[in-house]
């Protein structure tokens, strides 16, 4: 229909599928990054969603997950603490390629808002995603370790 | 190309679905099921119905990974405190510490 | 006259308010002055939650 969709699409065939083959075979480590970076793909596919089908309501799914994503990845950096302190997952290059995509889209799609409330509110979800993405594969990789050694 | 995208997340939910049952270990279970909470979310989504995604968002992606590592921890906790003091109160014996 | 400690006290939720407000209005769909007056209470009690769970952080 448009391209916003076969992006979208792109995004979510080979991005979440990508992941869900992490998360279901391999190592624990390599599952818990997985299961990171599936939120942090399915938020920019939704954001491509609410810019594919015009609707602006749709992009609170978007800031749902943003904010849902990480607190969950953060549940597991917690409650897997001990069966991860062995060998920590250290995924930096699909990490930081999810971040660059989560900010591109969000700039596609900010530049495709124009300026207004609306503009914000997508910086916001993009501040989100990118940030807790960050914060939370930090987390995975030995952060709450630390925190926990205090 | 709407036809695509609903396959496709056709496809994603039903992939991790299987892996889901497929999968045996609780604590890899949860991991699995988190990632399909958020597939169901996008699968919702793509059938105009984002009302019930968010609901979906809000429960799959945390709270059920949540209640289940809590579970997993508790039994494996009662579970070890029975091997090692001798048994419970409901006479179970731990695996080891028998004769 | 209130005693230092508490002007610090509202100074800080006051501090955490005014974003807190401002994230309301720009996520809100239409502003007006109904959701304006929800979305004031509402930070005011998020700010308090915010200046609690930065006390308990920072344990002071």
């Amino acid at each position: 229909m448009n391209g916003w969709i076969l992006a979208a699409v792109v995004v979510l065939a080979a991005g979440v599928g990508a992941t869900l083959w992490g998360v279901v075979t391999g190592p624990l480590r390599r599952r818990a990054a997985a299961q990171n970076l599936s939120t942090a793909l399915a938020c920019p596919a939704l954001l491509l969603l609410a810019q594919g089908y015009a609707r602006p309501a749709y992009v609170d799914l978007a800031l749902v997950l943003a904010v849902l994503g990480p607190v969950g990845t953060l549940v597991f950096a917690r409650l897997l603490a001990d069966e991860l302190a062995d060998d920590p997952p250290h995924a930096r290059g699909p990490t930081l390629t999810a971040a660059a995509l989560g900010a591109a889209v969000v700039l596609a799609v900010s530049l495709a808002t124009g300026p207004g409330r609306a503009l914000v509110k997508v910086l916001v979800v993009g501040a989100l995603l990118v940030g807790g993405n960050l914060v939370a594969s930090r987390a995975l990789a030995g952060g709450m370790q630390e925190a926990r050694r205090d | 190309m709407t036809e695509a995208l609903i396959v496709t997340a056709l496809l994603l939910v039903a992939g991790s679905a299987t892996a889901a049952v497929a999968v045996r270990d609780p604590v890899r279970q949860s991991l699995v099921l988190a990632v399909l909470g958020v597939v169901l979310a996008v699968l919702f989504t793509v059938l105009q119905a984002p009302d019930v995604a968010l609901s979906q968002l809000a429960v799959g992606s945390a709270l059920t990974p949540l209640l289940l590592l809590l579970t997993v921890r508790k039994v494996r906790r009662r579970g070890q405190r029975a091997a090692g003091g001798g048994g419970g109160s409901d006479g179970r014996r731990g695996g080891g510490s028998g004769p | 006259m209130p005693s230092r400690r508490t002007l610090l006290a509202a100074a800080e939720v006051a501090a955490w308010w005014v974003p807190l407000a401002a994230l309301w209005l720009v996520l809100v769909n239409t502003v007006d002055l109904l959701e304006a007056a929800v979305g004031a209470g509402a930070s005011v009690v998020v700010a308090l939650v915010a200046r609690g769970a930065r006390r308990a952080v920072t344990g002071r």
